[in-house]
């Protein structure tokens, strides 16, 4: 009987709230608020760390680029044999690539060319190779797309193929055999991929030249060591390790970081605001109604538990709220606003889709910054005046 | 059943300032008896009421209920005393304006954690005993003063308390709400209840009922 639950002390505290609404209703408006943005960032910023691991995995361990007045050129291909000939060089490919902008849409599609009889620098590009045949579908003259490429396309009408304006400006027409699905959404979303020969004639580059070459080392301990060497045997070139690219992309990342951390720190702030004037002190009125109790029989437990009910149902009631408005906007909404800070040159590139990486760290961590914090400050001041004499209080 | 032995209560205002509230008062009040305590305002009274209340301590002396030093009694216990034994009827009800009639009559039973069948029994039980039935749903802030006083009453009657204990019960009303709360008290009386009213309202002297009058003043009991 002892351990049944109180119904009528939960009863009493939604009373309490439904007393106050307004109050109330403000307080779980700008908690509801906080936790939205809070977790919003972390939603964010989790699927773009996701996205940028995923990315920084996927580079080439060299790049090899032709450099000439200052400007990346196509690269000669015989050069791969004397890279090739260099101790600890596992392989080198050469690889067809390219941005085509489509004015239309006002956007940059990067087209990738594979062979599907040379080792594939990218395991994605291993799994498309195994299981796609751009030779078989239209004579050779198709193409993968990502899903921005496809929705993009769609908005001009090329939902079965497209028309690619050459440099000498004829059109090339090339089927879309499907849909790329590669591991991360930020590398595949603006891609086409399509066979190396067909890119050749689209970018016109010539069969003895490529974009750059990737050289593949058997030991990631030696790749400084044999960029050293390819520059000291190619002085016209610009040796790109995947180091540098990850410092750079790393720099851009904790750049946007720190807006965000910005971000963050005013909304923890103002919810420690909130718990302050929580905190120091209750109403008249509520210190009254506490003695009240306290005069009808009450112990301090049962203020305590009725008090705790009151917080409870406001802080987590606005914590799920928030947590649920922030899943929509980060992933059905796409995080308007907030996400354009992460990607902002997206006006130049096919906007990608925020993958959905649910963290319970993340969720556990807004929690425990917001809803306990509100209980003890509203615990604490009610604790304060459940303790002293009734008669007192209520004087 | 009541005994206050040599009670003394001083009040603190400030760093320095200090009142005397109550000056080493020897008071006992035998079961079923109807105790009438007379006096000027700030004579004592209401702090005789809240030390038997067990809501607040005296500085020395001791309060015995039922041979209990009430007095002595850990905050939590103390609550518990209250529950089980008094009825509180304040000088301004001290009741929940934004709850209905029947919420705030149900609020001594909350910590008891009664099923709903004895809640909706004993508050049906005494909004009928006192007339208040009809406004069961009503915000107490709607209400007028006597049907305040009567849902104050009914309140410390939900619990069947043994001890009814009023202060300044008809400060508020005008004279014939005043007649009908003495009817109550008849009624009270007639059940056996020990009931001490603080009153300086002449209305409560000399009533057939009443056991005994004692005068405060100035903290003290006159004799």
């Amino acid at each position: 009987m002892k351990n049944k639950f109180n119904i009528y002390l939960l009863e009493y505290a939604i009373n309490a709230l439904l007393r106050q609404k307004y109050k109330n209703f403000f307080i779980a408006t700008v908690f509801t608020l906080l936790t939205f943005l809070l977790t919003s960032i972390f939603f964010i910023t989790n699927s773009i760390r996701h996205e940028l691991d995923a990315t920084l995995e996927a580079l080439p361990q060299i790049i090899v680029q032709k450099i000439k007045a200052g400007r990346h050129y196509d690269i000669d291909v015989a050069a791969m044999d004397e890279i090739l000939a260099i101790s600890g060089v596992s392989d080198v490919v050469a690889r067809v690539w390219g941005y085509y902008y489509f004015e239309n849409a006002g956007v940059n599609f990067s087209i990738v060319g594979i062979d599907k009889y040379e080792m594939q620098y990218k395991n994605s590009f291993i799994k498309l190779s195994e299981n796609f045949d751009f030779d078989a579908i239209n004579g050779g003259e198709s193409m993968l797309i990502g899903k921005g490429v496809k929705r993009t396309m769609e908005q001009s009408y090329y939902s079965e193929y497209f028309n690619f304006i050459k440099p000498d400006g004829t059109l090339k027409k090339v089927q879309i055999a499907g849909v790329f699905d590669a591991d991360t959404e930020l590398e595949s979303n603006d891609m086409i991929v399509m066979s190396k020969d067909l890119l050749r004639e689209i970018f016109d580059i010539q069969e003895s030249s490529a974009t750059d070459l990737v050289v593949k080392v058997a030991n990631p301990q030696e790749i400084p060591t044999i960029a050293l060497k390819i520059k000291l045997s190619f002085p016209d070139t610009r040796i790109i390790t995947n180091q540098d690219l990850q410092v750079s992309y790393q720099n851009i990342f904790d750049y946007k970081s720190g807006i965000f951390l910005a971000l963050f720190v005013v909304a923890l702030f103002t919810f420690f605001i909130i718990i302050y004037d929580k905190s120091s002190g209750l109403t008249s009125e509520e210190k009254r109604e506490i003695g009240i109790l306290k005069a009808l029989g009450w112990t301090v437990d049962d203020v305590l538990k009725e008090k705790f009910y009151e917080a409870f149902l406001v802080s987590f009631f606005s914590y799920g709220l928030g947590v649920g408005l922030a899943l929509a906007y980060v992933y059905i909404l796409q995080a308007p606003l907030l996400s354009a800070i992460f990607v902002g040159y997206s006006q130049l590139k096919t906007s990608f889709e925020l993958p959905f990486i649910f963290d319970f760290q993340t969720l556990f961590l807004v929690f425990f910054l917001s809803v306990p914090i509100y209980i003890a400050a509203t615990l604490i001041p009610s604790w304060k005046i459940a303790t002293l004499e009734a008669d007192e209080v209520i004087r | 059943m009541i005994a206050l032995n040599n009670v003394t209560k001083i009040y603190k205002l400030g760093k320095q300032e200090k009142i005397t509230a109550l000056d080493a008062v020897n008071l006992s009040v035998k079961e079923g008896e109807l105790v009438v305590l007379r006096g000027a305002s700030g004579s004592g009274k209401s702090t005789i009421l809240s030390l038997i209340a067990a809501l607040s301590k005296p500085t020395s002396g001791e309060v015995r209920v039922d041979e209990k030093h009430i007095a002595k009694l850990p905050d939590h216990f103390a609550s518990c005393y209250r529950r089980d034994n008094i009825g509180f009827i304040f000088q301004k009800y001290n009741l929940i304006a934004n709850l209905s009639v029947k919420d705030n009559i149900l609020l001594p039973l909350v910590p008891l954690n009664p099923d709903a069948r004895e809640v909706e029994e004993k508050t049906e039980a005494v909004m009928k005993r006192f007339h208040i039935e009809h406004k069961r749903d009503t915000m107490v802030r709607n209400l007028s003063g006597g049907e305040q006083q009567r849902v104050a009453i009914a309140r410390a009657n939900v619990n069947n308390p043994k001890i009814i204990l009023a202060d300044e019960p008809t400060a508020n009303l005008d004279e014939q709400l005043s007649n009908h709360f003495i009817e109550i008290l008849r009624e009270l009386k007639a059940l056996g209840k020990t009931i001490i009213i603080a009153t300086h309202d002449p209305l409560f002297f000399g009533l057939d009922f009443v056991d005994r009058e004692i005068e405060i003043y100035k903290g003290k009991i006159a004799l």
